[in-house]
């Protein structure tokens, strides 16, 4: 019971025509609906529900809200209940509010997110079936992304002032959602603030992953490869359409997952994310990097930390 | 996407290191100086998400694509406030870089 994993993210766009483009031509996600307000609505060929990316107009880039679907309607009330014990506020929200979607749960992370728990979203299917299905559907566009994987978001993060959101979260998810750490970054003297926090609820290294800055934001959302030749060629597409790369191909030292870093036009930073690390168990031991590898926690490769890795993000309300 | 059908070359000048470069009039002005492995505006989205790369138009002509509101408002647009990697010049063009990268080179605290 209880949650299963990230169901989707609202993506604000500054020009729609641009960023169909992008999700749909280039990353290869399909398009399942367009509502009378001009949301876009995607899906991975890989997933069977209606949409993973919702995509907004707006005049500012960055995620209206992020959601994460749970097992059974039941678990909504559970988790509802748990959330006021934590003291946060949570609304039900009714049916359709959601897009497409049954009731949810309507919240702010402590770090400032807004975030929806759901039960419930229209079935669309997989583009392969489930009768004696192909490995992989014919028509595929760009990267062929399968599925959005996780997100990270960035938090708010001010030691010498008490602030560190990244904890904050992660106390909340762990003792609240039910989410696993699976690795953190520790930093300060004496390593003892958690300047970064990967999460699990899925079997796979993280669901979500905070990351310490100066304000809230939305770092960047991920989507599945299966493997290592899968990213490189989606690099390829990337420059084939000239697509601001902002990481080519490398390793995470973090969850081992093999990565690269890319914006949409409106500047929202995407990832494509291959390998699924190791095997997330909840009695696996955490793993621990300190501040003085964090290079190597970030970009395994070459060891040193992208100046732009924690500056450039979008807005994450 | 960062390429229009524009045709020419203007020097981009900036008064914050007195270095100029060259800027074809289908790049836009953080493209074409990356292009050249050039610094002085940081880079960073490059689809005016991000705001790093704030410049303040002081001379020349120049079109913008859309741009977030987090970063440049319509009152700053107004008086020549814009994001180089959404700005196409249509003369040389004469600015001031506004945006910054994160500071501090030593982070206090990890990431931060």
């Amino acid at each position: 019971m209880g949650v299963m994993r990230i169901g989707h993210i609202n993506l604000r766009v500054l020009d729609m025509v641009a960023a169909r483009k992008h999700y749909e031509e280039i990353l290869g996600l399909m398009p399942s609906a367009e509502d009378d307000k001009g949301n876009v609505y995607l899906k991975g060929w890989d997933e069977w529900d209606k949409y993973s990316i919702m995509l907004s107009a707006s005049d500012r880039a960055g995620m209206n809200h992020v959601a994460y679907k749970v097992e059974s309607d039941g678990d909504l009330d559970e988790l509802k209940s748990r959330i006021i014990e934590y003291g946060l506020d949570v609304e039900m929200v009714p049916p359709g509010t959601l897009p497409f979607c049954g009731r949810a749960l309507r919240f702010w992370m402590p770090s400032g997110h807004l975030m929806y728990l759901y039960a419930e979203k229209e079935f669309v299917g997989k583009a392969v079936g489930v009768n004696n299905p192909d490995p992989w559907p014919d028509g595929l566009k760009g990267a062929g992304v399968h599925w959005l994987d996780h997100c990270l978001l960035i938090c708010e993060l001010d030691p010498p002032s008490g602030i560190n959101k990244v904890a904050d979260n992660t106390r909340f998810f762990t003792e609240v959602l039910g989410f696993r750490l699976t690795e953190q970054i520790m930093a300060g003297p004496d390593h003892t603030v958690q300047a970064a926090a990967f999460l699990a609820r899925t079997t796979t290294p993280h669901d979500i992953a905070f990351v310490g800055g100066p304000t809230l934001g939305l770092h960047h959302c991920s989507f599945f490869l299966d493997e290592w030749a899968d990213v490189l060629k989606a690099a390829d597409v990337l420059g084939k359409n000239k697509v601001k790369i902002d990481v080519t191909p490398q390793r995470h030292g973090i969850t081992r997952g093999a990565t690269s870093y890319f914006f949409d036009p409106s500047g929202n930073r995407n990832e494509t994310f291959a390998g699924l690390g190791y095997l997330s168990q909840p009695d696996m031991p955490v793993i621990t990097w300190t501040e003085e590898e964090i290079g190597s926690a970030i970009f395994f490769h070459t060891g040193e930390l992208n100046p732009a890795f924690t500056t450039v993000y979008t807005e994450g309300v | 996407m960062t390429e229009t059908t524009a045709t020419g070359n203007y020097r981009v000048h900036l008064v914050d290191t007195g270095e100029s470069y060259s800027c074809p009039a289908n790049r836009t002005l953080l493209n074409a100086m990356v292009a050249l492995g050039r610094q002085g505006i940081p880079s960073g989205c490059h689809g005016g998400g991000c705001g790093v790369c704030k410049v303040h138009i002081l001379q020349g002509e120049v079109t913008t694509l859309a741009m977030s509101r987090a970063h440049v408002s319509k009152e700053e647009e107004a008086i020549g406030y814009a994001l180089a990697c959404r700005t196409y010049p249509i003369s040389d063009v004469v600015l001031k870089v506004v945006g910054r990268m994160r500071k501090s080179v030593v982070y206090r605290y990890g990431f931060i």
